[in-house]
């Protein structure tokens, strides 16, 4: 028996919420990082065309600019990408383990003998059988330090890191490009002067090989 | 015959990474401070971070700070000459108001749309009273065998709302940043003095 396509596509849009669901519902901060990564493929795409598209920037600026948006979009998306993971996962691990902590929290690890693993990388407060004593004060502060973690990492990496490290990619480019025109202007204007050495060589080797000559 | 292959994971090289990954996390989370929040203030506020700042806050808060900073950067960049500097400066600016202004609007007005059509039977109407649940209004709901946490509920639908926006993104990058960082970038290097070839 054949479903029908319309309770396919169903299907499939109810699995998509119910990944969503899953996935972002626990942790904003992996929501802002995978989502923000493909808004910054997507818009440095557009912003590559932007500039190739502009006739009112001169062919010189371009040299600079095609190679900055580049550098750019690969500079942005990795370094994003890094940095954003590293602070929001660094800001997790701070509050799963137990370093980053409200007083109730404190109270609890105490209450069961637990503060020894406080800051021990395997200790997940939410794996705990009685997390659930906790759950509104562990909520109170993971889901903000999360996002406040993803935006500060996002921050650094999209208004810091990238434009250093573009600036001096397109600089390169820039000097390989403007070095590229000129040395291509300058051929145009040398005449050509009888033959060059190489093909006297080769002429000559031709014309002793012929006559049986050796040297 | 079924092929079955092992995870990543427990490969040589799988193992190799997350003993690599822990001990490094582990260096760093033995260097950063312990702390307790005593303080209602400091929980408030990120109970507030939670709660209010969605991908589209972030992504104004992204660019209002990449005015400064971005901007500042180019201007900075002795590596040019002065006219490929002061390009760069507009275009930078532009590129982040452009960005900032349909980013903002676009993530804001997708979770807001998503909002509104993803109803629980515990949604609650302008009145107080609950919401009577259509299929529309309950057409980007997920099917849960609990109700979901409200907290968890909210994120989702900011994430849902976000992944929509970058679809219409696709579309809006084209039709509404591209010629506005043009125009922008135009009037900008105008403004600060640009050569002739660069102004309208």
């Amino acid at each position: 028996m054949i479903k029908p396509l319309t309770k396919y596509a169903s299907d499939f849009f109810m699995d998509i919420k119910n990944s969503l669901m899953r996935s972002f519902g626990e942790d904003p901060g992996k929501m802002l990082l995978h989502t923000g990564t493909l808004g910054w493929i997507l818009s440095s795409l557009a912003q590559v065309m932007a500039v190739v598209l502009n006739d009112k920037i001169p062919k010189k600026q371009k040299t600079f600019l095609i190679p900055q948006e580049i550098a750019d979009a690969g500079i942005n998306i990795c370094s994003f990408y890094i940095f954003t993971n590293s602070f929001t996962k660094l800001a997790n691990k701070m509050v799963s383990t137990g370093k980053w902590r409200t007083p109730a929290i404190d109270a609890f690890l105490k209450k069961y003998n637990l503060k020894k693993h406080i800051g021990s990388y395997d200790f997940n407060i939410k794996d705990l059988a009685n997390f659930d004593e906790i759950k509104s004060s562990y909520k109170a502060i993971a889901s903000g330090n999360a996002i406040a973690a993803s935006t500060i990492g996002s921050i650094i990496s999209c208004n810091l890191v990238t434009p250093i490290l573009r600036n001096k990619f397109a600089a390169h480019k820039q000097q390989q490009a403007i070095a590229r025109m000129e040395a291509a202007e300058q051929s145009a204007f040398v005449p050509q002067r009888g033959i060059s050495l190489e093909t006297f060589q080769r002429c000559a080797a031709i014309n002793c090989s012929k006559n049986g000559m050796k040297i | 015959m079924r092929i079955y292959r092992r995870p990543i994971s427990s490969t040589p090289i799988g193992r190799a990474a997350k003993r690599f990954s822990r001990t490094v996390g582990q260096s760093i989370l033995n260097v950063m401070p312990s702390h307790i929040f005593t303080s209602k203030r400091a929980i408030d506020t990120f109970q507030k971070i939670g709660k209010y700042v969605t991908p589209a806050e972030n992504r104004l808060i992204l660019g209002m700070t990449a005015i400064f900073m971005q901007v500042g950067i180019d201007a900075m960049n002795h590596r040019v000459d002065d006219e490929t500097r002061h390009i760069s400066m507009a275009r930078t600016a532009a590129k982040v108001i452009a960005g900032t202004l349909t980013g903002f609007a676009i993530r804001k007005a997708l979770i807001k749309s998503v909002d509104a059509f993803s109803k629980l039977p515990t949604s609650l109407g302008k009145d107080g009273k609950p919401v009577k649940l259509t299929r529309l209004n309950t057409f980007f709901s997920p099917v849960t065998k609990a109700l979901p946490d409200s907290d968890e509920y909210q994120n989702y639908k900011n994430g849902l709302g976000n992944v929509l926006a970058l679809i219409v993104m696709l579309g809006t990058n084209f039709a509404i940043d591209l010629p506005l960082t043009r125009f922008l970038t135009n009037k900008f290097a105008k403004l600060g003095g640009g050569n002739d070839k660069t102004s309208d």
